[in-house]
């Protein structure tokens, strides 16, 4: 066993003094793994363990890495080295490079204290920011690893950890965060969320998975709640015959291909919840995929194993289980969860004819089951908060509400117990703050990810783009149409779905166009996603739109729908009824990118003064527009997906069909638009295609993602198996959302190819 | 009590009247990425929050932003690596960097109105609640070494420090001047 000299672990006379102030007012387990984490740091600083071992070690703390850390960024016209010291923290990933640090928080609950630690941990580690993630945890971006192990302490200390945020492991506990004050909700599903994550945390059960497992409960059905629909495992609470239990969900995700969870059973009693998760947990980590990361979470192993032989291996596996104490124990202190006002309860709210408190009001007070008492959401833009104003918040919270706020899969704050009396107090202190901003649950309040600011996965500028939205939006406010208000955008910055675009009304993810010789950012547009009913349905792939055009349009959409739509018609049944053809067209003139000459403004990604990318070359001497057979190829394949999408929506059983051959064509095509560059004369032989497509540009390496890896070739070598054939509504509706992933790949594999073109060649 | 400093920040206020958009911030800092011999990563944009960082420029050893934390905009300047050197070094040269950057910014054609930086108005941060607490012992730890220096930029004792009171704020120390003090006049009292 390798030992080290434990007084050179300390990276700073800082971390000396945390280690020796805190450790002892850290719950012992977690105390041992931020040791052990410490002393990994020094193994690994000398070279004692490799970077692929240590970068799993780091994640499973929540030590993200973030976008440049493989020392390579574009600066708008040519990739440059970030010359940082040749020390790694994981594979092609710098040791001194600013990494990402995320902290759960179960169920989204949040203390006053605990809120000025995170002021001061943004402060000394970050950048004076608090992220709000999409899954109730916060992020700090721009964190030192050597810094983490006095911030896992001093968080520790106050009882959180920062185990299992990333990597394959249980991520998040998350849960309604009305639970305990919702009016529609069966029970407070709070204290059933902390005991999934008190006991799944570190448990032997759940440390084999080939990829991450996420948990949400919810109260109530109907509501958005929980997102349970979306989750591996979700749970919505139920009382049967006076007995409190919960449906329960298995196999829900979204990521590139959403999938909606399948009803386990419809009432599990709570004290089979821990078992039955524990069984769960040991058949995803003993059948589910480890090697190929795109078919590791566990929707793909229901898929491959079918789903009543899923739920009987489960069931097989629950009956076998030693008897563990704890999965009941915690049934006899679920009072401790039970919230107590600060304040007394307040009067019914009225208007007061101050408009612009009425609106704030109405988008952001919700009334509580308990009688005189409200749900303020704290709306922040893009899910930041500064430091400063995290603090004065803990401060609002002690004055009004004390230690109930949590934290909202909308990137938001809720104080929750407010006094009715006290809403014009808190939000008068709110407004000193710059956090009385109105809108929260509509279409003002954007949801973004990260996007090409800080993820390494980002394609396009997700924040940039929601921020533009949201001051557009602002401006119009409360004369915004009450069902345009209604609406939700979500905007990510890839196909991973971070923001949850799958289930907005309007959905974006960020994708790249060649158009002309250039690399153009644009978002495909996803309409119809349904977030209420705990995320009960998922929108459909549109088109491509030049992210500039994004805002132009969303106004379009949105007046469209409000001239069209019929009394009280929801959006999502406005976009079935008038179908993404006639949508599409309606757009069609908003979609046109303009020549690099005539307005350079669609070359450069929103919040970004760079050039997206820039093909070194200028137009060729017949001075007309550079289209190439593989332009043709890859519009072939976008026009065929879409109209089998188009099938597949309106054709009934015949249509389903036809869209799973038409969506793989739309695969050939592709694969041959990018094979015609090399191979002008090749056929649309599927055989032929495949055999060529594999050889030029699977061997190589050159189709593959440089993050996805061989992924989106997979989609495409499983599809050249059953050809879209013979596949159930369901399948199709997946093969569907592959086949536009795959498409999309080729798109970006022709766009790095034509950067990497040398410009002699290209002009030649 | 003896502090080895690290993680110094100093703020240089600016004439709020030439503070600028954000967007001429972030034109300003982009370019330093590829062009300074500094090690920067990358600009992030925070125009969307308040009383926080404006425009944030990443770096290896040192960070820059626009900040209007406390709602007063200036610029940051924000050690990231540990740096090495005595206490009096380790002041001299961040703050010398600090005046340099900020000569750079009142030059920089991206502004339509020339930022103006007041010299005779700027915090001093020890972002660092592990080795100085915000208490007077801190400051009296630091003072003697922090007089040095404002003694060479502003005169002997022509100046008044003063210690940020609320205890949950980092070790902060408020220094105004009596008089102005151009930035490139303050540069050259360390040729």
């Amino acid at each position: 066993m390798t030992t080290t000299n434990k007084q050179e672990l300390y990276t700073s006379d800082a971390a000396k003094y945390w280690k020796e102030a805190l450790s002892d007012k850290l719950p012992a387990e977690w105390r041992v793994n931020v040791d052990e984490f410490e002393s990994d740091i020094a193994l690994k600083k000398r070279g004692k363990i490799e970077h692929k071992l240590f970068a799993e070690t780091r994640l499973r703390m929540g030590a993200y890495g973030q976008r440049y850390d493989n020392g390579k960024r574009y600066d708008g016209k040519e990739v440059r080295r970030v010359p940082f010291p040749e020390e790694f923290k994981g594979p092609d990933t710098y040791w001194d490079a600013p990494g990402m640090e995320r902290i759960k928080l179960p169920w989204g609950g949040l203390t006053a204290d605990q809120m000025d630690l995170f002021a001061d941990l943004a402060e000394e580690y970050s950048d004076g920011i608090c992220h709000i993630t999409t899954r109730q945890a916060i992020q700090l971006h721009y964190i030192h690893i050597e810094n983490c192990p006095s911030m896992f302490r001093r968080l520790g200390a106050l009882n959180i950890t920062t185990r299992e945020a990333c990597g394959n492991a249980v991520r998040n506990v998350s849960a309604d965060p009305r639970a305990g004050v919702n009016p529609d909700e069966a029970f407070d599903v709070t204290p059933y969320a902390q005991a999934l994550f008190e006991f799944l945390l570190g448990h032997p059960d759940a440390q084999d998975f080939g990829r991450k497992f996420k948990i949400a409960l919810s109260g109530d059905e109907a509501g958005a709640s929980g997102l349970v629909n979306i989750h591996d495992l979700g749970l919505i609470a139920t009382i049967k015959d006076g007995k409190r239990g919960f449906k329960y969900y298995v196999g829900g995700g979204l990521g590139a291909v959403p999938y909606a969870a399948k009803l386990f059973s419809d009432f599990v009693p709570e004290e089979e919840i821990l078992p039955l998760a524990q069984a769960v947990c040991r058949i995803y980590g003993r059948f589910g995929e480890k090697k190929k990361r795109h078919r590791a979470r566990i929707k793909f192993l229901i898929a491959d194993m079918g789903w009543e032989k899923f739920r009987e291996t489960v069931i097989a596996e629950r009956a076998i289980l030693p008897h563990d104490d704890r999965w009941s124990s915690y049934i006899k202190d679920i009072g401790k969860f039970e919230e107590k006002p600060l304040k007394p309860a307040g009067k019914k709210l009225a208007p007061t004819g101050d408009q612009e408190y009425d609106f704030w009001v109405s988008t952001n007070v919700s009334a509580q089951k308990q009688e005189g008492y409200s749900a303020v959401i704290v709306t922040l833009p893009l899910g930041d908060i500064t430091s400063n104003q995290m603090r004065a918040l803990a401060d609002v919270a002690r004055k009004y509400v004390k230690d109930t706020v949590r934290t909202v899969v909308e990137q938001n704050l809720i104080l929750r117990w407010v006094s009715n009396d006290d809403i014009p107090a808190v939000y008068r202190e709110l407004k000193k703050l710059g956090l009385a901003l109105p809108g929260a649950e509509s279409i003002l309040d954007v949801t973004a990810c990260p996007g090409t600011d800080t993820c390494k996965l980002g394609v396009s500028s997700s924040r940039g783009l929601a921020g533009e939205l949201r001051a557009r939006l602002y401006k119009k406010g409360p004369e915004l149409h009450e069902a345009v208000r209604a609406l939700r955008i979500k905007v990510s910055g890839c196909f991973n779905s971070c923001s949850h675009h799958h289930i907005a009304d309007i959905g974006f993810y960020g994708i790249s166009r060649n158009v002309g010789g250039y690399v153009v950012p644009h978002f495909q547009l996803m309409l119809g996603g349904q977030f209420e009913n705990n995320g009960g349905a998922f929108g459909i792939g549109t088109g491509g739109v030049p992210s500039k055009a994004v805002p132009a349009v969303v106004e379009r959409l949105t007046e469209q729908f409000v001239a069209q739509r019929n009394d009280g018609e929801k959006f999502r049944d406005w976009v079935e009824r008038t179908g993404k053809a006639t949508i599409m067209q309606g757009l069609q003139d908003l979609l046109e990118v303009p020549a690099y000459e005539s307005d350079k403004s669609y070359y450069v990604d929103w919040g970004d003064v760079r050039e997206y990318s820039v093909k070194d070359k200028g137009i060729g001497e017949c001075a007309g527009e550079v289209v190439t057979l593989t332009d043709f190829g890859l519009k072939a394949a976008d026009r065929e997906l879409f109209d089998a999408q188009l099938k597949f929506e309106k054709d009934g059983p015949a249509g389903v069909a036809a869209a799973g051959t038409m969506a793989y064509r739309a695969m050939v095509l592709a694969a041959q638009g990018l094979l015609k560059e090399k191979h002008p004369y090749i056929s649309e032989e599927p055989e032929l295609v495949m055999e060529t497509f594999t050889k030029d540009f699977h061997d190589t390496g050159i189709f593959h993602d440089p993050f996805a890896g061989p992924k989106f070739y997979q989609y495409y070598q499983q599809a050249h198996a059953h050809k879209g054939a013979g596949l159930d509504k369901e399948k199709v509706q997946h093969f569907l959302h592959e086949a536009q992933l795959f498409v999309e790949a080729a798109h970006s594999c022709y766009a790095r190819a034509s950067l990497a073109e040398p410009a002699e060649k290209a002009e030649g | 009590m003896a502090i080895n400093l690290q993680n110094i920040q100093w703020k240089l206020h600016l004439d709020e009247s030439t503070v600028g958009t954000p967007h001429e911030w972030f034109r300003a800092f982009a370019p330093w990425i590829p062009d300074s011999p500094e090690v920067f990563v990358d600009v992030a944009d925070y125009s969307h929050v308040e009383d926080g960082p404006v425009v944030f420029l990443s770096g290896h050893n040192v960070c820059y932003s626009l900040d209007a934390t406390g709602r007063r905009n200036g610029l940051l300047y924000e050690r990231r690596q540990p740096a090495e050197g005595t206490n009096p070094e380790k002041l001299e040269e961040s703050f010398t960097a600090l005046l340099k950057h900020a000569a750079l910014l009142e030059t920089d054609p991206e502004f339509k109105v020339k930022p103006k930086f007041l010299v005779h108005d700027v915090k001093f941060i020890v972002n660092n609640r592990g080795i100085a607490p915000n208490n007077d012992e801190t400051l009296a730890a630091v003072k003697p070494e922090l007089s040095a220096l404002l003694d060479k930029v502003y005169g002997a004792g022509a100046y008044t420090l003063t210690r940020e009171q609320d205890k949950r704020q980092r070790f902060m120390v408020h220094i105004k001047a009596n008089a102005p003090v151009a930035v490139n006049e303050a540069l050259k009292k360390f040729e």
